[in-house]
């Protein structure tokens, strides 16, 4: 790495192919398209490199950078991974890598397009990397920024309206979280806003308990928590394909993350004060999302509702991680989930993406027997439904597992509650594949049929899947990274 | 009297001569021009150069000069240069005061620069008003005389009321100091700060810097000032002088800081100021159809952001106030630009102009965007990190509600600016539109506005420390 930090290193991709596709003239849309492909390529390598280098063993923040910004108050470039960091850094790379794929045909105004999604992936790699309570806000705000244009662009449907709500909605929610993140760092009167420095930190007990539901709010409005959630179907829908897989693959982890890093991890009895209020509301959400995604008449809407029912696990389980009894089932689960579910909606949008750019309709009735006339893009999506339905065998299933478990042990009725939700998913997703994918073919799509995956169009979708397959039969290379972790975010809630 | 601290208004002052003998000798618009922006540019220097002195320019006690007044004359005389640099054809003068609009900006300029090195009540006064009567010529010299005359008329008389309501505070403060330096009045602060009216007297004094900045409650002349004067003249009132009135504020502020709790008063009117102007600032942009309108509203939110820095009371609520106060001037200095260039034809620029920019400049479109995302408050620009100085200040003095409500307000701002992207993004321009040119004056000086937006907000701590180090000098 020539002396450049390996974490600054994956940051500087994305930000070098921005400067180069500022600089390149608007048509050349091929020249375009390479920077961005190159920059991705060059920071999933980096991300395989940072995922072998982390020692699951030692486990702890690794590949620490750490450089004094504005030294008067407190602001440092303070950079470093954990277990979840790595694991997220990879599923951002992932994404990055398979949403430039699917975009390789775009052919309206391809220069701003690229240059916006290479700087929302520059924001949420930073958010996954920063320990700096400063330059976290500062790249989630980087991240949310390019949605706007992104969606009202390139979008498609209601993008005026989707792209309106969707700002207010996650601009509201830094609202919140403004003044919680400057009153953590003054009530610690530590004089700094490093994450780690203020971690080490012990609280006030009311302070964590009046600022804890600010953050909580704050960034659940990003993961699509219940009921603060009505932005993410609509800009789900109106997105184009690879905005809707960054936004639902990872974007919506931000949300989580920071719940995780600044609200549990400084905030942990903030957290355990609050959590049973909040698990009664992840799981409304994980059945809530469920019920509406069986009612939606549009692919993009079934998948944005079970992206909020989806996320409903991961918040599911980072509350009843703050209770502690199942503690790390529950937290291992979540944040397991919330790979697992970057990868499979990504693969959802990818693959809806594809079949809507041909077919230019998302209406499920529309379709019928699709399977008959483009086989490989129904396998695929089948791929990513069977894995949101739990099935053994594919990444999410030890997701949905640990955390039912950790229901069932710390309230048992919410455990029951939640596996309603996992059934209701089978419902949606089943409905799905028999009223678009099998029966018999509607004659309206035999155009179609010479226009199936093929080639290289194959290769976003064979990584996604691929992906999934392999943690669904080695969770362990997933779980032994995470749970270096957990155990000592979890010893927090002991400390105390 | 030691003419070397008195260089850059002087060379200033030197600068107007040439510039007002200049059309006078027969020199075109296109010389004066150059003249100019030579002024403004040795301005500069002489500022940057004079930033390491200190020590007192005239009789002991009036005129101060210190690390905090020669930041501040750099950034005034930085912004003059470029106002100057964006003006090299202000077609919404008339023909004939092409020439004179320099000079007119010039002399305000040193108005300011003159305003924050004062620390004698006379002197004050008298900077305020040359900052503020060649910006009331320069509004009346509109290419239409019934706009230009109802404009400078409305934007004066609003004017000259608070600069009166300023000088009656002044009186109150002299009737119970006894003089009128502000060192005697420190002096006497122990007696002073127990006198109710001597608040009262502050509060007044305040109030001809509040309608410099567009703050509640001398807000009214914003909009109206805003959407129908010359847009070179409002480009610069809408950047420079913020700056100015921020550092009068702050300088205020400074010299009552010491009676701790008994300030709260003011600090109470402040704060009170400040949720007003952001709250109203805000509603009213939501409804506006007219870009420089729209603007003008949005000024009135931003004083009350940056009040928020002013009334808590502290060094680092100054520091965040002053260092806002810079970044917003470069934010709103590109705005401008682009909408000068934008309605060269109109006298008025709604936000439909702006339709379809990126496909007639994607470089101006660039640069409005940035200039929008700081008035936003988004990163990677100064207007976020901005708002993260400030909010800090306020949360540090426990002013938690006072940030929320802020922070809310930064959300129902987000709307009205997202309506102005998306006419410039989304809707197509209409058919017969012009394409859009840069001239390389007018490239200059946005794009060293936008660096300045983009630079503060990634790499804020060379600011930061001289606004810090500025504001130190001031509470020593």
């Amino acid at each position: 790495m020539d002396g450049l930090p390996l974490l600054t290193s994956i940051l500087l991709c994305p930000v070098i192919g921005l400067g180069l596709i500022v600089l390149i003239p608007g048509g050349a849309a091929r020249a375009v398209r390479w920077v961005s492909l190159l920059s991705a390529l060059a920071a999933t390598v980096m991300s395989i490199q940072l995922w072998r280098g982390y020692d699951a063993v030692t486990g702890g923040l690794q590949f620490v950078e750490r450089l004094p910004w504005v030294e008067a108050v407190g602001i440092s470039y303070h950079l470093g991974v954990d277990g979840f960091g790595t694991i997220l850094v990879m599923l951002n790379s992932i994404v990055y890598l398979t949403g430039v794929l699917t975009m390789w045909d775009l052919t309206e105004r391809v220069k701003g397009f690229f240059g916006f999604m290479l700087l929302l992936v520059v924001g949420v790699y930073g958010v996954f990397m920063a320990q700096d309570l400063f330059f976290f806000f500062f790249f989630y705000e980087v991240a949310v920024v390019p949605m706007y244009p992104l969606i009202l662009i390139w979008g498609s449907g209601n993008r005026d309206y989707a792209a309106m709500k969707l700002m207010l909605f996650l601009l509201a929610g830094s609202a919140l979280l403004f003044p919680a993140l400057l009153a953590i760092y003054h009530s610690a009167g530590l004089g700094t806003f490093d994450m780690v420095l203020l971690s080490q930190h012990r609280f006030d007990t009311d302070v964590q308990i009046f600022l804890y539901p600010l953050i909580y709010l704050g960034f659940g409005v990003l993961a699509g928590m219940f009921p603060v959630h009505g932005w993410s179907p609509t800009g789900h829908v109106a997105a184009p394909s690879a905005v809707s897989m960054l936004h639902a693959g990872v974007l919506m982890k931000l949300g989580a993350f920071g719940i995780l890093s600044v609200g549990i991890r400084l905030l942990p009895q903030g957290a355990a004060h609050w959590a049973p209020t909040f698990t009664v509301l992840a799981a409304i959400g994980i059945v809530y999302g469920a019920f509406v995604a069986i009612r939606q008449t549009d692919f993009k809407f079934v998948i944005g509702f079970s992206s909020v029912s989806h996320m409903g696990i991961v918040l599911l389980g980072l509350n009843l991680a703050a209770l502690g009894q199942a503690g790390e089932d529950a937290l291992n689960g979540a944040v397991f989930q919330m790979f697992a579910h970057g990868i499979m909606t990504a693969l959802f949008f990818s693959t809806v993406g594809f079949i809507y750019d041909r077919a230019h309709s998302k209406t499920i009735a529309d379709f019928g027997g699709l399977g008959a006339q483009m086989p490989r893009a129904v396998s695929i999506f089948i791929v990513a439904g069977l894995c949101g339905a739990g099935l053994p065998g594919l990444a999410s299933f030890w997701a949905e597992l640990l955390v039912f478990l950790a229901a069932l042990k710390t309230y048992p009725l919410v455990g029951v509650v939640v596996i309603v939700g996992l059934v209701l998913t089978a419902v949606y997703i089943l409905r799905v594949f028999r009223d678009a994918f099998f029966g018999e073919a509607n004659p309206r799509w035999q155009s179609l049929v010479g226009l199936d995956m093929a080639g290289w169009q194959l290769l976003p979708r064979a990584i996604l899947v691929g992906v999934l397959l392999f943690f669904g039969f080695f969770p362990r290379f997933l779980l032994d990274v995470i749970d270096s972790t957990t155990t000592s975010v979890l010893a927090r809630f002991w400390m105390q | 009297m030691e003419l070397s601290l008195f260089a850059p208004e002087l060379i200033a002052l030197l600068g107007g001569l040439v510039l007002f003998a200049a059309p006078i000798l027969g020199a075109g618009s296109a010389t004066t021009w150059r003249l100019a922006v030579l002024a403004g540019s040795a301005t500069f220097a002489g500022a940057v150069w004079s930033l390491p002195l200190s020590g007192e320019a005239f009789s002991p006690g009036i005129y101060y000069v210190d690390a905090f007044s020669q930041g501040v004359k750099v950034v005034v005389s930085l912004g003059y240069l470029l106002v100057v640099l964006g003006a090299r054809e202000p077609v919404t003068l008339k023909a004939h005061a092409w020439s004179e609009l320099p000079l007119f900006v010039l002399l305000a300029s040193v108005g300011m620069m003159m305003m924050v090195s004062a620390t004698e009540l006379l002197t004050l006064y008298i900077a305020m008003e040359l900052a503020a009567y060649p910006v009331y010529i320069a509004i009346a010299l509109h290419r239409n005389p019934a706009i230009g005359g109802e404009s400078s008329t409305k934007y004066m008389v609003q004017g000259m009321m608070a600069s009166a309501v300023s000088l009656y505070g002044m009186s109150f403060l002299y009737g119970l100091a006894g003089s009128t330096y502000f060192e005697a009045i420190t002096g006497q602060m122990g007696a002073l700060s127990s006198t109710p009216l001597f608040w009262f007297g502050i509060i007044l004094l305040l109030a001809g810097f509040l309608f410099k900045l567009a703050a509640l409650p001398f807000h009214f002349w914003a909009p109206d000032t805003y959407e129908v004067s010359p847009h070179e003249v409002i480009t610069f009132v809408a950047s420079v002088s913020k700056v100015a009135a921020i550092a009068v504020l702050c300088r205020i502020m400074s010299l009552v800081m010491p009676a701790g709790m008994d300030a709260c008063s003011v600090q109470n009117v402040l704060m009170w100021f400040a949720v007003g102007a952001m709250t109203l600032g805000n509603l009213a942009a939501l409804r506006q159809s007219d870009l420089k309108r729209l603007l003008g509203y949005s000024a009135v939110a931003h004083a009350g952001y940056a009040l928020i820095g002013v009334q808590a009371m502290s060094a680092n609520g100054l520091t965040s106030a002053l260092f806002y106060a810079v970044g917003y001037a470069a934010m709103s200095l590109i705005c401008f630009l682009v909408v000068a260039t934008v309605g060269r034809d109109q006298d008025r620029v709604s936000v439909e102009a702006m339709s379809g920019l990126w496909q007639r400049s994607p470089s101006m479109a660039l640069v409005f965007l940035v200039g929008l995302l700081g008035l936003i408050g988004l990163p990677p620009t100064v207007g976020f990190i901005g708002k993260w100085f400030l909010f800090s200040a306020a949360i540090e003095q426990g002013q938690f509600v006072l940030v929320l409500v802020a922070a809310i307000n930064a959300t129902i701002a987000l709307y009205y600016y997202l309506l102005v992207l998306r006419q410039i993004y989304l809707v197509d321009a209409p058919t017969d539109a012009a394409p859009l040119r840069w001239t390389p004056a007018l490239a200059l000086s946005a794009g060293v506005g936008s660096i300045v937006v983009v630079a503060m907000g990634v790499v804020p701590s060379p600011i930061w420390d001289q606004a810090a180090a500025a504001v130190a000098t001031l509470l020593h």
